[in-house]
């Protein structure tokens, strides 16, 4: 009775005159530039990923890594710079990096995507790396100070001296790095990224990587682990990675890991 | 770039339209959203039509690319929307979720939307655009504490700050007072009238019956009917059409129908007024002036009571 399929087609109309409000067809090799694009992004992602409650949970777990320190230097310890080492690897590269890290990195596109906020941005001409890359570098800017500002300043309350406060900034930003790779990629990969990447931290990096030396390499942790003990000179546990792996491979994981995120990002359904 | 769309849009050997959608198909697990829809959208105002699950949200994702049809082909302007990231710039989406920037004003919502559209100035866009949807340019609040309609008008701006071709608004009347509602379907009529395509999902038939006469009714994923719902209307002979005569002799008129054949049933409505039921409008039409003037009746009015869009809705949907 009713007929769903389409109508047939009625006769061609003229031709089109010049000026009129014809539609023209797509022309897939129209490539718009967007200049400022990365900027606007990375703005909206830094307004995005701070919250409140993130930088005041974060930024006590920050505190007491100082008040750590402080013990720490106020103790009457035999090396301060072993033990100071000790406490930024244990205390800051085991635990406070990828956490914080994990928080707003997996948050960056996991929170746009679970809340459909990111067909916003996909609907746009903007090449799906310059979304990635943006949420990364928004994550690395709120992330890195917040972590590594409370670290510095517990490694210069160890007594320690100037080498223990480089060394953490070195295997701070190294880790970071890797990390922010890792969760970025996570966050739009999974639902409840956050969950998901505790596990990979306590499972992953804080038990199966350290099981051995070739298990320690696919640990993210490693890596800043051993630029930290590359620097302030003091042996740390499965912290025998070589220059320049050390502080190339946590590039090389972010590269890989943001190359997945921009396919998955142009594969995805957006809601 | 010598393909051109307008209406039923053709231009040389190849048709170009659109929208253009052929045996499309989406399914997520078990569950089949859309199954083997075909249809062509011109430019104009097209309302898209279906009950809740129906699959109208999918098919509307499907045109702007965010979801692959499994089966089928959907092409805008002539182009894939999934794989032509240049076609975004052609396109703008009305999504059914509330949730915006929250941490944005208005403006820089929608001037953001510009900037990633790589407009010029898209100060001046984000300005125009707000003032289109009645909305202030300096209201310096996050979006977070705007109402529903203020979402609504500002998901609207964001998406015609770059002035696109295809206009694609899912649900857009929700939310909106009144009188929002009368300023958007304005709107969107004058958009149509410019030239743009534009398809709107609604529930709110009688207003979207104001946007113009064309449908697409979607009824479990499925495309049930689309078209002039008038002339859907026509075409359900299986349902008897009702028609009210007033006259100062509706007895008369009835029973000379009656008698004719034309009408299968009759229902008085007082003294001046009957309700028949006929299932051939065009012979009802050719037979009642001539019954009137046979029985010497006068016609005061003629007119059908189910030919408009909820009636013709609730039949696709309901049979």
């Amino acid at each position: 009775m009713i007929d769903s399929a389409p109508p047939p087609p009625p006769p061609p109309p003229p031709p089109p005159p010049a000026e009129s409000g014809w539609l023209t067809a797509a022309d897939s090799s129209d490539r718009p530039s967007t200049p400022g694009a990365f900027a606007a992004l990375y703005r909206l992602m830094l307004a995005t990923q701070v919250s409140k409650a993130r930088v005041l949970s974060l930024g006590a777990m920050g505190l007491v890594a100082v008040l750590v320190g402080f013990a720490i230097g106020r103790a009457d310890v035999f090396d301060p710079v072993r033990d100071g080492t000790r406490f930024i690897n244990g205390l800051g590269l085991s635990v406070l990096v990828p956490v914080a890290t994990l928080v707003f990195a997996s948050a960056s596109l996991g929170e746009l995507n679970e809340d459909s906020t990111l067909v916003y941005l996909w609907l746009r001409p903007v090449a799906r790396w310059k979304i990635v890359g943006a949420a990364a570098l928004a994550s690395f800017t709120v992330t890195w100070p917040l972590v590594t500002i409370p670290l510095v300043i517990a490694a210069a309350l160890t007594g320690a001296g100037g080498s223990l406060v480089v060394g953490t900034v070195a295997g701070v930003t190294i880790s970071m790095v890797g990390y922010i790779g890792l969760f970025v990629a996570l966050g739009l990969r999974v639902k409840r990224a956050l969950p998901w990447g505790l596990l990979y931290i306590l499972i992953w990096e804080g038990f199966v990587a350290n099981g051995n030396a070739t298990a320690a390499r696919l640990a993210v942790r490693s890596y800043g682990r051993s630029t930290l003990s590359a620097i302030t000179g003091v042996s740390l546990r499965l912290a025998e990675i070589s220059a320049p792996w050390r502080w190339a491979m946590p590039f090389v994981v972010a590269f890989v890991a943001l190359a997945y995120a921009t396919r998955r990002l142009s594969r995805q359904d957006v809601a | 770039m010598t393909a051109v769309a307008r209406g039923w849009g053709f231009d040389g050997p190849e048709p170009v339209w659109p929208i253009e959608v052929s045996g499309a198909s989406k399914w997520f697990g078990d569950l089949v959203a859309v199954s083997d829809v075909s249809f062509r959208v011109g430019q104009g105002v097209t309302a898209l039509l279906g009950p809740n699950g129906a699959g109208k949200s999918t098919m509307l994702r499907m045109l702007c690319g965010l979801t692959a049809p499994a089966r089928g082909t959907v092409r805008i302007l002539g182009g894939d929307p999934r794989r032509d990231l240049g076609l975004t710039r052609r396109i703008g989406l009305v999504p059914q979720q509330e949730v915006v920037f929250e941490s944005l004003t208005a403006f820089e919502f929608v001037r953001l939307a510009g900037v990633l559209q790589g407009l010029d100035d898209p100060d001046a866009a984000a300005v125009r655009a707000l003032g289109i949807v009645e909305m202030p340019v300096d209201d310096a609040r996050p979006t977070s504490t705007y109402s529903k309609g203020m979402r609504q008008r500002v998901k609207v701006a964001q998406a015609i700050v770059h002035d696109p071709d295809v206009i694609v608004l899912d649900e857009p009347l929700t939310g909106l007072d009144p009188r929002q509602r009368l300023h958007m379907i304005h709107l969107f009529q004058r958009l149509g009238d410019d030239g743009k395509c534009v398809i709107v999902s609604s529930h709110v038939l009688d207003e979207v019956e104001r946007f113009g006469s064309r449908v697409l009714v979607m009824v479990q994923g499925r495309l049930a009917a689309e078209g002039d719902f008038r002339a859907i209307r026509e075409l359900m002979d299986d349902r008897p059409h009702r028609i009210r005569i007033r006259s100062d002799r509706p007895r008369a008129i009835s029973s000379g129908l009656l008698d004719r054949g034309v009408v299968m049933g009759v229902q008085l409505e007082g003294a001046d007024a009957a309700v028949v039921e006929t299932d051939n409008v065009g012979h009802f039409r050719q037979a009642v002036a001539d019954v009137a003037r046979q029985v010497g009746a006068h016609l005061y009015e003629v007119s059908p009571l189910d030919d408009d869009l909820e009636s013709v809705f609730r039949y696709l949907v309901g049979r």
